[in-house]
């Protein structure tokens, strides 16, 4: 048993128990592997792989039976000293008015629905309108995005896009109140977080940018639709959809998200020490008094 | 100045008295006989590095080949095996020593333990894997076997069905190819064990799960993964052996068996082993990136969230490997939406790395340099790798040099670059000496440039149509010149391998004295002399925060305060 000693730092002994190199190991690997080896060499390698391999495990297991066999090594006291040159501290300090918005309030699901479906029937007149002036025909723009999911419609004359299709308008009906539905939504979330002028941003700038990045792509997706496309006729109706489905979200009533509220409250953990009162109840309680 | 009240004892280095050496086989039966688990580290990370130049050197004479157009410099035959074995090399004998290389060097010091928690079974393993590898390669001498025929492996590194079976592979070749894989797989899966148990049952006082390095939780996720991805692997390569050698069919369509089923096998392997290999690679940047942007890691928690989360999503993917084999619409969409899954996590380490370099006082040394790089190379692997993921792109660029880019921009661009990182960050703790930083500079720069050369443009070979595996090509295809760039990119990463090499040996011997915390950072490997005793701590450290030495050098805004 070897002495303690104590240091400044803590106690130590003069010597530590380790577990003592062998050859074991090496030998067993070596014999596993000739075992193996034999199968596409000789039998007799294997044979001699196994004979390895036992020796190998007896070895072993008298190193570690009864009592596994150790060596102790000597220790030897070097101070080290744990220290930095740079003593200095910062703390990154988040200005008040720099820090990430997140949407303390934000619109109830349902106001992205609506919205959705506002933006959607108020996008209908422009597309009709262009397809009268432009074609003869409200049919066009209907079969111009029926077409696009219609698996067996390939390269459609204007005569054919003018013309009254069942199939592309139920296909164009379908794409487009799913997709009227599904960008309310992301209006109803994406909103509140807009630093400003939200209804500018997401009625013009989202609608633009929207044009802009179908336009350099549909070439690619289908060059047949896009030269059937009037582009600044698409932009028109974008922006009144944009503008119509902002304006709805944006005049619905705004609910607490509970992003300010402990994770474990948000959870629904009811637990003592977790009681928050939120600014919306204090102003609730302040109208009772 | 340490203040000595605080909680690591264990950081008084106690350095044992040095016995002198009786030359080079006292030396050499250390080597053989230690359990030590830095030794064996060391052992790891060497073996690794041979291969690296090994498996280096195969791909340039691929390169050679495919530089020009109807190009003989090597036979098909010849080149069949040296992109089989590149690719096995890679993978097996460099990319899996290497990580258990750092795990087993580095995990014991990080979380205060003596040693690993089986030690005489941590020198097996590494003998099961250094004995595997050296049985692939001895194929090349005795790979004919009694047919008289073959020599070593030329199936690929995936080796699918009916190329393996006795009629296309006669004579030893894929034997030897299966048969080390078995080997070296035992010896990884009992790395796994290893570092599972000691990651769980040696932590130093203070050190909970949420308190640990983030190496050491990427390093838990990895050795789990393994002990799950590893298994198919060796069942399948024992059947392969069955079907060779007792006449088994399971890979045999021609007698009921199915190619497929092979696939499936080996990808439920071969996908998780891509994020075996990334992960610690993302262990090395968690470490290194904080470190030299002087700011703790932004988002612990995230971290160790999404690190566990991609070792799950990890375990969904692995038919997107096999979207032209025909599977069913269904199977498509779920393997297609499994694999952008795993962007989420992904993406959440990125934005975490970024976030902890934002508003920090970066220096560029060498291995923050490499992890520089090895930040936007990752993410640009990571946006091909959605592209591939989508199932009508990947009916277009499946097999083509488009995929062999992608996968060389997470093998190459992310997993060896990070490994270069490392081995600059804790060659001085290794060692005791700094590695030399002008030729560090150069070796990144040399290797940056030389990777980007090859294997951006390699892409466009791909999207022009060249296959991979192919042994030459017409030229009038339109591929020449591309190929000739990415062949001069592969030959200046083979010199910045070289430098590489050349700065480990000079620095081991000439670098500049090291001292024990030469990076000024706040794990426990810093706490102990360069090099670490072998016993690593006198007294068992105790911590109270996840950066212990930043709670001593900074006794007046300790950590644990704020977390």
């Amino acid at each position: 048993m070897s002495d303690t000693h104590h240091h400044p730092t803590g106690a130590h002994s003069d010597t530590i128990h380790l577990p003592s190199p062998t050859a074991w190991p090496i030998i067993l690997a070596f014999g596993v592997t000739m075992l193996f080896g034999g199968m596409v060499t000789n039998g007799s390698i294997s044979i001699l792989g196994g004979v390895l391999c036992l020796f190998a495990a007896v070895g072993w297991f008298r190193q570690v039976l009864p009592h596994e066999a150790h060596e102790d090594v000597p220790v030897q006291v070097e101070h080290i000293v744990i220290e930095t040159k740079r003593t200095e501290v910062a703390r990154l300090v988040v200005p008040e008015d720099n820090r990430a918005h997140l949407p303390v309030e934000s619109y109830p699901v349902l106001s992205g629905l609506k919205g959705g479906v506002a933006g959607g029937i108020a996008m209908i007149p422009p597309a009709l309108i262009y397809g009268l002036i432009a074609q003869h025909s409200i049919w066009y723009p209907v079969n111009l995005l029926g077409g696009a999911g219609v698996a067996n419609w390939l390269n459609p004359s204007v005569a054919d896009l003018a013309a009254f299709h069942w199939q592309g308008l139920i296909v164009a009906s379908v794409i487009h109140v799913i997709t009227c539905l599904l960008v309310g939504l992301l209006y109803g979330a994406m909103l509140p977080m807009l630093p400003r002028h939200p209804i500018v941003l997401g009625g013009v700038v989202a609608p633009v940018l929207w044009t802009g990045l179908l336009h350099s792509t549909m070439g690619v997706i289908n060059p047949v639709l896009r030269s059937h496309i009037a582009w600044g006729w698409f932009l028109i109706s974008q922006i009144v959809f944009g503008l119509v489905a902002g304006w709805v979200v944006a005049h619905q009533e705004r609910i607490n998200t509970g992003q300010s509220r402990p994770f474990l409250m948000r959870m629904g953990i009811e637990a003592p020490g977790l009681m928050h009162v939120d600014h919306h109840d204090e102003r609730n309680s302040g109208d009772e008094s | 100045m340490a203040d000595q009240a605080l909680p690591i004892r264990g950081t008084l280095d106690l350095t044992p008295a040095q016995s002198k050496r009786d030359g080079m086989l006292e030396i050499l039966h250390d080597w053989i006989t230690t359990v030590d688990h830095k030794k064996l580290g060391i052992l790891y990370i060497l073996y690794a590095i041979l291969f690296l130049l090994v498996g280096g050197a195969e791909a340039l004479f691929i390169r050679i080949q495919l530089a020009f157009p109807n190009n003989h410099f090597m036979s098909p035959q010849v080149y069949n095996r040296f992109f089989t074995m590149h690719g096995t090399t890679m993978v097996f004998l460099m990319g899996m020593p290497a990580i258990f290389g750092f795990a087993n060097y580095l995990v014991p010091l990080m979380i205060g333990a003596r040693d690993m928690a089986f030690p005489r079974l941590n020198a097996f393993s590494f003998w099961m894997t250094a004995f595997g590898g050296l049985f692939i390669y001895y194929s090349f001498l005795g790979g004919s076997g009694l047919y008289g025929v073959g020599n070593a492996p030329d199936v690929g590194w995936f080796a699918y069905a009916p190329l393996t079976a006795r009629a296309f592979s006669p004579g030893n070749a894929t034997d030897y190819w299966a048969v080390g894989l078995i080997a070296s797989g035992f010896g990884t899966i009992g790395s796994g064990i290893n570092i599972v148990a000691t990651i769980f049952s040696m932590r130093c006082k203070g050190m909970t799960l949420m308190r640990m390095p983030l190496f050491v939780w990427l390093n838990l996720t990895v050795s789990a993964l393994v002990l799950i991805t590893i298994t198919p692997l060796t069942a399948a390569q024992i059947m392969l052996c069955i079907d060779r050698y007792l006449g088994g069919h399971f890979f045999d369509t021609q007698a009921g068996g199915s190619a497929v089923v092979w696939m499936h096998f080996f990808w439920i392997f071969g996908h998780p082993e891509v994020y075996v290999l990334v992960l610690p690679a993302f262990a090395i940047a968690n470490e290194i990136i904080p470190v030299f942007s002087r700011k703790a890691i932004f988002g612990y928690p995230a971290m160790v969230t999404a690190s566990v989360g991609i070792a799950f999503i990890s375990l969904s993917v692995w038919a997107h490997h096999m979207f032209t084999v025909g599977m069913t619409s269904a199977s498509n969409a779920f393997f297609t939406l499994s694999t952008m899954l795993v962007g989420i996590p992904t993406g959440i380490k990125i934005f975490n790395w970024l976030a902890t370099m934002w508003g920090g006082k970066i220096r560029f040394a060498t291995p923050m340099l490499f992890m520089t790089a090895f930040l936007f190379q990752f993410l640009i692997a990571g946006l091909t790798g959605i592209m591939l993921s989508v199932s009508p792109w990947d009916w277009q660029l499946h097999n083509s040099y488009f995929v062999v880019a992608h996968f060389h921009y997470v093998l190459v661009g992310a997993i060896l670059t990070a490994i270069f990182g490392g081995l600059y960050f804790w060659f001085p703790k290794v060692t005791g000496r700094m590695m030399d930083e002008r030729l560090g500079k150069i070796n990144f720069w040399l290797f940056l440039i030389g990777f980007h050369l090859t294997f951006d443009v390699m892409h466009i070979p791909g999207i022009l149509g060249m296959p991979r595996s192919i042994y030459t090509y017409e030229a009038n295809r339109g591929w020449g010149t591309l190929n000739l760039i990415v062949s001069i990119g592969a030959a200046i990463q083979g010199i910045a391998v070289l430098i590489f090499a050349y700065n480990m040996v000079i620095s081991l011997f000439k670098g500049e004295k090291a001292g024990n915390d030469p990076w000024d950072a706040w794990t426990l490997e810093w706490a102990c002399s360069s090099p670490p005793p072998s016993y690593n701590f006198a007294t068992e450290p105790v911590v109270i925060s996840r950066r212990p030495l930043w709670d001593l050098k900074h006794p007046e805004d300790p950590d644990w305060k704020y977390e």
